[in-house]
């Protein structure tokens, strides 16, 4: 009943999520570009608002096989022509970094910032996966959600990078 | 290759979208000079993604028009991408033209080669010329690839919104002391530094 419990629940729970991400792999880095593109320019289709996600979003690679996926800017200080636009004045801006493996690819991190419209509550939602177990796992979970608080992060099972925008745009846009 | 009009892999696409999954299409696409084989992997790639069909590719360089009209019926339905890094043998486009009623299907039929084999095809495949009529396009666009530019744009985002330097970052990695949070993650990456990640 105490926090030094919290914290064990907490460390537990990570366990098993570790576990897991290590176990999980997805297709080759420019294939998963491609599909999350492909999944954008459906959404984009969908919004009467304009999008580009052919033009917005980028990849990058480092050494060692270490891809960088991204629409819309690093640090969201306000809205720019590179996010994702929605109907509802919401716009999303997202990175996700993965290591090629072969012919598959591991998650090492993202982040899918989703910005409500002006004077929606809370005004952002975002989904990180953190590289590595934090040594508060209580606080800051592997895998977590800021409800609109940034130092308010609450553990996620979500993996895929796909899943992440199914969330987004079929049950967090759709109930503003 | 300018009387080709330049299209991206996923106007491509669209094009077969609109056309439909039986639409028994013909297409040559020439891969632009920037191009080459990552290029032909993305056009796979984002055909895929956005057609939700399978794709397979077969090499004109190693393979008969026999095997050729077996493997294109075998299915029927997907799209094909037929690939050469260099011009095929005269010997090679005659035999596909003589058997081009074979090799007729429901699912699209990409050709996929180099500028200069337009005049080879025309001259010893003229039927699949005539296939491909109109439907010859130069892949083109930059396929997302972050520019230098675009990488120190978002360089600069990180810099002043944690007013670190990259080399301090980099100490930071090296020290196994730097936040894994996903945006110093990025970070490295934008750094090209992969091995620190």
């Amino acid at each position: 009943m105490t926090i030094e419990d919290a914290v064990r629940r907490a460390t537990a729970l990570d366990g098993v999520l570790l576990t897991r991400i290590g176990d999980f792999t997805l297709e080759a880095p420019h294939k998963v570009f491609s599909s999350i593109r492909a999944y954008l320019i459906r959404r984009a289709d969908e919004t009467c608002v304009e999008n580009n996600p052919w033009a917005s979003l980028k990849f990058t690679t480092a050494s060692k096989g270490v891809w960088l996926i991204a629409i819309g800017p690093t640090i969201d200080d306000g809205d720019t022509p590179d996010h994702f636009h929605f109907d509802s004045g919401a716009r999303l801006s997202f990175g996700l970094t993965l290591q090629d493996d072969g012919n598959r690819s591991r998650l090492v991190s993202f982040r899918y910032q989703y910005n409500l419209p002006n004077g929606k509550s809370p005004s952002f939602l975002r989904f990180d996966l953190n590289r590595a177990l934090h040594e508060n796992p209580l606080t800051e979970p592997l895998c977590h959600l800021h409800p609109g608080l940034e130092k308010v992060r609450l553990p996620l099972f979500l993996h895929h990078p796909l899943e992440i925008l199914d969330r987004i745009f079929f049950v967090v846009d759709k109930n503003l | 290759m300018p009387e080709f009009s330049i299209q991206s892999s996923v106007d491509i696409a669209r094009r077969l979208e609109i056309r439909g999954p039986d639409s028994r299409s013909w297409i040559l696409l020439l891969p632009s000079l920037s191009g080459g084989d990552s290029a032909r992997i993305g056009l796979v790639a984002d055909l895929s993604a956005l057609l939700q069909r399978d794709v397979r590719l077969f090499d004109l360089k190693n393979t008969s028009s026999e095997h050729l009209v077996e493997a294109l019926n075998q299915p029927n339905d997907d799209v094909a991408v037929l690939f050469a890094n260099v011009s095929p043998e005269p010997k090679l486009w005659s035999s596909l033209d003589v058997m081009r009623s074979a090799l007729e299907r429901k699912g699209p039929v990409i050709f996929w080669l180099p500028a200069d084999c337009v005049a080879g095809l025309s001259e010893h495949a003229p039927n699949i010329r005539s296939f491909i009529g109109g439907s010859i396009y130069i892949v083109g666009g930059d396929g997302g690839l972050m520019t230098a530019e675009d990488r120190q744009k978002r360089l600069g985002e990180l810099t002043k919104r944690y007013g670190l330097t990259n080399e301090e970052i980099v100490q930071r990695a090296e020290s196994k002391t730097l936040s894994s949070e996903p945006h110093f993650i990025e970070w490295l990456v934008l750094l090209g530094r992969g091995d620190l990640v």
